[in-house]
């Protein structure tokens, strides 16, 4: 498995997560409970789009493993 | 009027009233009251009893009723008003055990023998005396007990530990039937429900109880118990998805050669780290 596909597959990952956590948030009923969900897909938000900004550049990079 | 009339009549009439003035009396529960008022229960029984088959004149019986019902409601109110009235009326609780030292003296004045003592204890799961820090005896007779602190057990506080709030549970559920009331203290709404169900593929007949817990999670009890309804397992899920994640960052950072994309994942993994950190009380528990 290359890098780039392990790489794509972990952003798969923390973009589930982070749509799960955005639902937690939602229906959490305890206002620390919903803050901390919150906080954590607001920070995995970020991290995702860094990772995003990553992929594209490995793609532009070395295109043979684009896909 | 025939004698059975009367009774019918006697009878109705004094049940309406009595069960109108126990209501008034409050909530306090009848097997945890102080001496005197279980007398006033006894003579107000004792009472009614007399007036409904005609011992005494239904005049009398009422009057000696509404005297037994509005004294104590009298003193009531008085107890409420003054710490005065309250000790006087409902009496004082006694401290029989201090810092661990029976207080002999105490003891005899609440007219309380040892073995009386004992038993009492064991009634609170309290074999060893030596365990009681201090103990009170109410003015009801019953005895509360404050364990040494070594004995006491052991607090997600003593330990250091956070853990995420718990609010109470909401039954949403019953006999295959939808609280509505409860459902909208939630915010939920039928649609919500069905959607639940659906996706767990069981029909409304078929819950005898389902709860909403603090998270938001609809757990279901099924009147076929042959059926397996797999409890939900999204929260340790998520929480194993984000600890591969963060392994698999950890990974990319010693794995890449590129210096700028070295330090962007290891940022990414402390960060992760952190999350998690927090989120562990909220899923797992």
């Amino acid at each position: 498995m290359t890098t780039a596909s392990k790489l794509k597959q972990t952003l798969a990952g923390l973009k589930g997560a982070q749509a799960t956590l955005k639902e937690y948030a939602e229906k959490a009923r305890h206002d620390e409970a919903k803050a901390t969900f919150r906080g954590a897909h607001e920070v995995i938000g970020g991290i995702v789009q860094g990772l995003e900004g990553r992929v594209s550049r490995i793609e532009f990079e070395e295109p043979q493993f684009k896909g | 009027m025939p004698g059975w009339l009367d009774i019918l009549l006697r009878s109705i009439g004094l049940f309406i009233v009595v069960f109108a003035l126990t209501r008034a009396m409050g909530k306090k529960h009848p097997a945890k009251v102080t001496p005197f008022r279980f007398i006033i229960y006894t003579v107000l029984a004792a009472i009614t009893a007399l007036t409904m088959l005609n011992m005494v004149n239904p005049g009398v019986g009422l009057t000696a009723l509404a005297v037994w019902f509005l004294l104590p409601f009298a003193g009531e109110y008085l107890a409420t008003r003054s710490k005065w009235a309250h000790n006087l009326i409902y009496g004082r609780e006694t401290v029989v055990i201090r810092q661990g030292k029976v207080l002999e003296e105490n003891l005899r004045q609440a007219r309380v023998n040892g073995e009386e003592l004992l038993s009492e204890l064991r009634s609170k799961n309290v074999f060893n005396l030596a365990d009681v820090e201090f103990a009170v005896l109410e003015p009801t007779g019953d005895l509360n007990v404050l364990l040494k602190s070594e004995k006491t057990s052991v607090t997600p506080y003593d330990l250091g530990r956070q853990v995420a709030p718990r609010p109470e549970p909401q039954t949403v559920i019953l006999d295959g039937n939808i609280l509505n009331e409860q459902l909208a203290a939630l915010g939920l709404n039928k649609h919500w429900i069905k959607e639940q169900l659906e996706g767990s593929g069981v029909l409304l007949d078929n819950v005898f109880i389902g709860q909403v817990d603090a998270t938001g999670e609809l757990y279901l009890d099924l009147f076929d118990d042959t059926l397996r309804n797999p409890k939900p397992q999204v929260k340790e899920m998520l929480f194993a998805t984000l600890e591969k994640a963060q392994a698999s960052l950890t990974t990319f950072s010693l794995e890449t050669e590129d210096q700028e994309a070295k330090n962007m994942y290891s940022e990414y993994a402390g960060r992760l780290q952190e999350q998690l950190e927090q989120l562990k009380p909220h899923l797992l528990h």
